[in-house]
């Protein structure tokens, strides 16, 4: 009797109340519909495609991916660490490349006007080796150059009057008509 | 022995079940790893009470207690290839219930604690309720629906982070490292947040507490 009373004056505490959360139970009913409706899902799950975005999210996923993806950073850390170095020997290349490149220009102008001369020369030379092989030809033809240049008439309708220049002559008629007298 | 621990120990004989199973569980895990699929509702007979629980306390829906509850399974049987065994499976799956919980009442808008589960006949029976009745002299069922509406409102006003806690501590009895593995805290956090989390509830139920 002693201890009955005891106990019901003993405090009751935070935690005797929450206890009391553990005897909320669903009905065997609900268990069974949860059976039910969780094979149902893990049935449409197993059937269901995933969407591409989780699809390409398990591929990214992956061990071998991730491995790459972690050789990529290091490659790329490594060539920005070497960079400086490389931007060093690549701008001392460009120099010594514009250098060898005003070198090449200068001297490609200096070959430029020797082959100019040169050809200047050459087709002088050409041309009168040409025109001295021509006379060759006629004669060698048997073709004689049998005028000359005597004179120029030039003939006018209006008045008659002939002009002689010079040596040569030439004749100017009133039609305007201009005839060349050899 | 007080009658609250042995009723308690009548009602959940198996709150310190999963860490002794955890060899058997990592037994019917490897069985579905290796294609036997069927093995997978061997754990989902162990862990649904437990997870629903969890999850319903949290929640206090039952109807969204249901459905997290079952995505938590869905989400452990397409992850289960790529659980290695490092913790426990209780821990794990633990785990994937109580972020589903965290991400799920982070979405919902308002605040939606309307369906009670049934109390059992036992507690109902239990000295616990005899004080209180005493106290509130009110009548037994009246004092039932009322004290879990209370709880209920008094865990809701929790924020989620101190609320899982006490949850799982006070409700589902796991241990201070337990609860610290499956939050990913420290103990020292867990002991922090139950200790303000019990300073809460204390002062929204004084009414029955004392």
């Amino acid at each position: 009797m002693a201890s009955e009373s005891n106990d019901s004056h003993k405090s009751i505490k935070v935690e005797d109340l929450l206890r009391l959360k553990r005897s909320e139970r669903p009905t065997d009913t609900f268990w069974n519909e949860f059976d039910r409706e969780l094979h149902q899902r893990m049935l449409q799950t197993l059937v269901k495609k995933d969407p591409w975005y989780r699809q390409l999210m398990r591929t990214f996923s992956g061990p071998r991916v991730q491995t790459l993806g972690v050789s990529c950073a290091a490659l790329f850390v490594a060539m920005l660490l070497m960079r400086p170095a490389t931007f060093e020997r690549t701008s001392s290349q460009a120099e010594v490349a514009a250098v060898s490149a005003s070198i090449a220009s200068a001297s490609a102008v200096v070959v430029n006007q020797l082959a100019l001369s040169d050809l200047s020369a050459s087709s002088r030379s050409d041309y009168q080796i040409e025109m001295i092989s021509s006379e060759v030809a006629s004669v060698e033809l048997g073709f004689t150059r049998d005028f000359s240049l005597e004179g120029i008439q030039v003939a006018s309708e209006d008045s008659d009057y002939s002009m002689n220049f010079g040596l040569n002559g030439a004749t100017f008629g009133s039609t305007g008509v201009v005839s060349l007298a050899f | 022995m007080s009658l609250i621990g042995s009723v308690t120990k009548a009602i959940y004989p198996a709150q310190s079940e999963p860490v002794l199973d955890r060899d058997v569980d990592w037994a019917i895990v490897q069985k579905v790893q290796a294609g036997n699929v069927g093995a997978f509702d061997q754990l989902v007979q162990k862990y649904r009470e437990p997870i629903f629980s969890i999850i319903y306390n949290m929640t206090s829906n039952r109807e969204d207690a249901s459905d997290l509850a079952q995505e938590t399974f869905i989400k452990a049987f397409q992850a289960i290839a790529r659980f290695k065994g490092k913790s426990s499976f209780f821990t794990w799956i633990y785990r994937i219930a109580i972020n589903s919980t965290m991400t799920f009442l982070k979405k919902r808008s308002r605040r939606r604690y309307i369906s009670y589960e049934n109390i059992d006949q036992e507690v109902s029976n239990s000295e616990i309720f005899e004080r209180l009745t005493a106290k509130n002299q009110t009548e037994k069922g009246a004092l039932i629906s009322e004290l879990q509406e209370k709880l209920n409102d008094a865990l809701q006003k929790l924020s989620i982070k101190h609320r899982t806690v006490v949850i799982l501590h006070e409700i589902e009895g796991l241990e201070h490292t337990e609860i610290a593995e499956i939050t990913k805290t420290s103990v020292g956090t867990v002991r922090s947040r139950l200790h303000y989390a019990k300073q809460q509830l204390q002062s929204n139920l004084k009414e029955y507490v004392g």
